[in-house]
């Protein structure tokens, strides 16, 4: 009953903000300049008529065995990002990252209070005992923003026509080689395309050894 | 043998030879230990050095994941992790420190991921500035995990450092963490491996010591003898010391590091020296031993050998009186009993030849003993003489037999003494008579004079023997002696078993017969015509031509009267006017010849020789013979 109440509402929020009618999209590719599709990247168009207006909603980051679920999650700035906890052990989320600073101590669970990111930028998240454990939070100003797939391409939808500086970001971007915006035009209709090509660097993590102890527990 | 090693005496033979044979062995004993002893201790060095390099890697890598572990500890510590949020540098540079003292590292950097100093407790002041140690991190860049080690120079100091990635949770910054390298880490390691060690750095600006277990002025002759090109495995002299050294390369950068071990080689030897002076100590005693040994050896080998010898030389001097003395029943007692036995069948034998010699004449048995004895003999040109002593029977019957056989050796041995005086040989004694031999068994040129010789000394000496004779008031003796040269059969005569030296042929008849004759003729001596052709020197009275019994040839004989010269001129004419006569008897002119015998006769009565023919030419004048007659007497009695 309450799960109903739940999607009539999401749904209501969706309608409202899904005016204007007409909104075009924007499909893209991301490849490594070797022809290599680059997963993951986030890819993000800012109009250059002024900010839209934010709509934030609610994002979920799950951990499942002791991993984040979603190595790159782009949201909104202001989304409310819980961390529900799967495993059967506690996990203690942290960021030091300077969009946002936020610990959650050894919990089970879903914490009571979600995380508001309200500062644009790249969050990287990690667990305090299982130093493996690495998500990043893409915190985007514009809500227009979508996910490389493994094949290295995506569709930013509903996108209200007009001119837009199309970006890319991806955890493992050379800092010194990112590439330049792209300057795209949306129509009403159709997709407008955007494709980058990006040089990718080592990004060493914390290395997971196998469950000493199997799979005995989660 | 002249061989310039030639030693006189046996025993220094003996003594040279072992010991040279001791020399020979124990030096080649000695070389060939003292080369094992030094490729001994090489290997043992090799060997050691090889795991002592092992033992080093290892500690270095050792030292190196310790670093990490550390480092990555740092990297997953949440507490740190919250002191870098903070981004103060004071927090975070003690954050640093503690981590460092925690573990005793000498080092710890903080590196911000575009190469700037975070944070370093060498040098806390310091922030913002340009990490040194670019190398290391660019090299951890690369890596897998992002992690490097390397051997780097901080302020001129060596340090093994490590560089790991902060990740919170991804890399935000590069922890670098050191450990000093410095004396006492050689020092250590030598500890362990009891190996000299030491570091060398190779830069631009020439080679340096970084760390030594060797002492100072060692480092500075490392320096100056370590060649960084050089191949591992290479000798060097240290403050006189020879060092067998191997290099390790433990970083390869800019600054090329190279771990030296060594070890003394004298150090190493110093077992085999000990062993060295035992074999010496051990070569002396064995010398001594065996000079003492081969001395003592040498003279019981040799004390019989010169007992020995001077036992020959004593037979050779002819001292029969004592036998060679040796002891022992090794080969020199059975040497020494062969040569007893010797010696033995010597005295017989010198026995035998004195008896011999008395048995037979001296030159005779000289000719017995010189070759084999065997019967048979040799034709040779021999002269006889035969005498015999006359009215010997008459003394025999007024005498003991025992004074006879003394008077018969007295009278033997004056005569003997003559013959063997002129070199003649006494063949036999024959009751009274003697006979000997002149030419055989030795020959003489002049054997025909000395035979004449001998029979006027016999005369002579009867004539003394008749002065002691008559002073004894013993008879008076006469002599009657024939004499002549034939050539007869010369040897061993008899039975296999029992033989005599002797000569036989008609000229030994020949002269028996003469002797018999002398008497006839009333002289004491006759020489045949073939002896006095031989004997020329001397006086002849020329007695007759006779055929006697068994010969068909006449035989002319003489009266030797004295040697040339010693005769007196009376006693020449004499001889001259009785040759006279005696032409005149032959020519058959009887009657002048007696009157000239008679003369003669009655001028010398006592010369019988002159009667008898002046009796025959008077019977020749009362019965003329045949007209064949030629004046030879012939003789048919003995």
């Amino acid at each position: 009953m309450l799960k109903k109440t739940g999607i009539i509402l999401f749904a209501a929020f969706v309608a409202a903000h899904s005016c204007p009618a007409f909104a075009g999209s924007i499909e893209f590719s991301v490849n490594d300049g070797k022809g290599k599709p680059v997963a993951d990247a986030v890819v993000y168009a800012v109009p250059r008529d002024g900010a839209p207006s934010p709509a934030p909603g609610k994002a979920m980051i799950d951990q499942i065995d002791k991993e984040f679920v979603g190595y790159v999650t782009p949201i909104e700035k202001g989304t409310m990002v819980s961390f529900p906890n799967h495993d059967k052990l506690r996990h203690h989320v942290y960021s030091f990252s300077e969009a946002k600073r936020f610990e959650i101590p050894l919990y089970t669970g879903t914490p009571a209070n979600p995380v508001v990111f309200d500062k644009p930028g790249v969050v990287v998240l990690g667990c305090n005992i299982h130093d493996w454990m690495s998500a990043y939070v893409f915190v985007s100003e514009t809500p227009h923003f979508s996910t490389a797939s493994d094949a290295g391409r995506g569709r930013i939808e509903n996108i209200p026509a007009g001119e837009y500086d199309v970006s890319v970001w991806h955890p493992r971007l050379k800092s010194s080689s990112k590439p330049a915006p792209l300057r795209v035009k949306v129509a009403d209709e159709g997709a407008s395309k955007a494709d980058f090509q990006v040089a990718l660097q080592n990004v060493w993590k914390a290395w997971r050894a196998p469950a000493a102890s199997g799979n005995g527990y989660r | 043998m002249a061989s310039p090693f030639r030693f006189k005496s046996f025993r220094t033979r003996i003594l040279v030879f072992f010991l040279g044979l001791l020399v020979l062995v124990q030096a080649a004993v000695f070389i060939s230990v003292n080369t094992a002893s030094i490729k001994s201790a090489r290997f043992q060095i090799d060997d050691a050095l090889k795991i002592t390099a092992g033992v080093f890697g290892r500690i270095m890598t050792e030292r190196e994941a310790r670093l990490l572990e550390a480092a990555r500890l740092l990297s997953g510590d949440f507490a740190f992790k919250e002191a870098y949020a903070t981004r103060d540098r004071s927090t975070i540079l003690s954050a640093l420190d503690n981590h460092r003292m925690r573990i005793r590292a000498d080092v710890m950097t903080l590196v911000s991921m575009d190469g700037k100093v975070v944070a370093d407790t060498l040098h806390p002041e310091k922030t913002g500035g340009e990490f040194g140690l670019k190398d290391l991190v660019s090299s951890a860049e690369d890596s897998e995990f992002g992690e490097a080690a390397s051997v780097v120079f901080i302020d001129g100091k060596p340090y093994q450092m490590v560089v790991v990635p902060l990740l919170v949770p991804m890399p935000d910054a590069w922890i670098c963490i050191g450990f000093l390298i410095d004396d006492r880490f050689v020092q250590e390691l030598k500890s362990l491996t009891q190996t000299q060690v030491s570091l060398l750095r190779d830069s631009q600006d020439g080679t340096s010591v970084i760390a030594s277990t060797l002492p100072f002025f060692g480092r500075e002759a490392l320096k100056a003898a370590f060649r960084a090109d050089a191949p591992p495995q290479m000798e060097m002299v240290l403050g006189g010391d020879k060092f067998v050294s191997f290099a390790v390369p433990i970083s390869h950068g800019k600054d090329k590091v190279t771990t030296l071990l060594q070890r003394s080689l004298d150090e190493a030897l110093s077992p085999y020296k000990r062993l060295k002076s035992a074999l010496i100590l051990l070569f002396a005693l064995g010398l001594a031993l065996s000079v003492a040994g081969g001395v003592l050896m040498a003279r019981t080998v040799t004390r019989p050998v010169r007992d020995l010898a001077s036992g020959v030389k004593r037979i050779y001097e002819g001292n029969y009186s004592e036998p060679v003395k040796v002891e022992q029943e090794d080969e020199i007692g059975k040497l020494a009993g062969s040569f007893n036995h010797m010696l033995k069948g010597l005295i017989e034998r010198d026995r035998v030849r004195s008896l011999l010699g008395k048995v037979v004449s001296s030159a005779i048995a000289e000719e017995l003993l010189k070759k084999e004895i065997e019967l048979g003999g040799e034709e040779r040109e021999v002269t006889i003489l035969f005498s015999d002593l006359r009215g010997f029977t008459t003394l025999c019957e007024r005498h003991t037999p025992q004074e006879i056989l003394s008077f018969l050796n007295y009278y033997f041995t004056r005569i003997s003494s003559v013959i063997e005086a002129n070199g003649g040989v006494v063949d036999k004694y024959i009751g009274d008579a003697v006979m000997a031999l002149f030419g055989a068994p030795l020959k003489n040129e002049d054997d025909a004079a000395r035979s004449v010789r001998t029979a006027l000394g016999m005369r002579q000496a009867l004539i003394e023997l008749n002065t002691e004779f008559e002073a004894k008031g013993l008879p008076r003796l006469s002599l009657g002696v024939g004499v002549n040269t034939a050539t007869v059969v010369a040897g061993n005569m008899g039975s296999t078993t029992r033989l005599n030296y002797t000569v036989i042929g008609d000229g030994v008849n020949l002269a028996s017969r003469l002797e018999g004759l002398s008497k006839k003729y009333g002289v004491e001596i006759i020489v045949s015509a073939s002896t006095r052709a031989l004997a020329p020197g001397f006086v002849y009275r020329e007695l007759d031509t006779v055929r006697v019994k068994g010969k068909s040839e006449p035989v002319g004989i003489y009266e030797p009267v004295g040697e040339a010269g010693d005769v007196e001129d009376a006693v020449i004419k004499e001889i001259v006017s009785y040759h006279e006569g005696l032409k005149l008897y032959r020519e058959r002119r009887w009657d002048p010849a007696r009157k000239m015998f008679r003369a003669l006769s009655e001028k010398n009565p006592a010369c019988a020789l002159y009667a008898i023919y002046e009796e025959r030419s008077r019977e020749l004048i009362e019965n003329p013979p045949p007209a064949g007659w030629d004046g030879t007497t012939v003789f048919h009695e003995k």
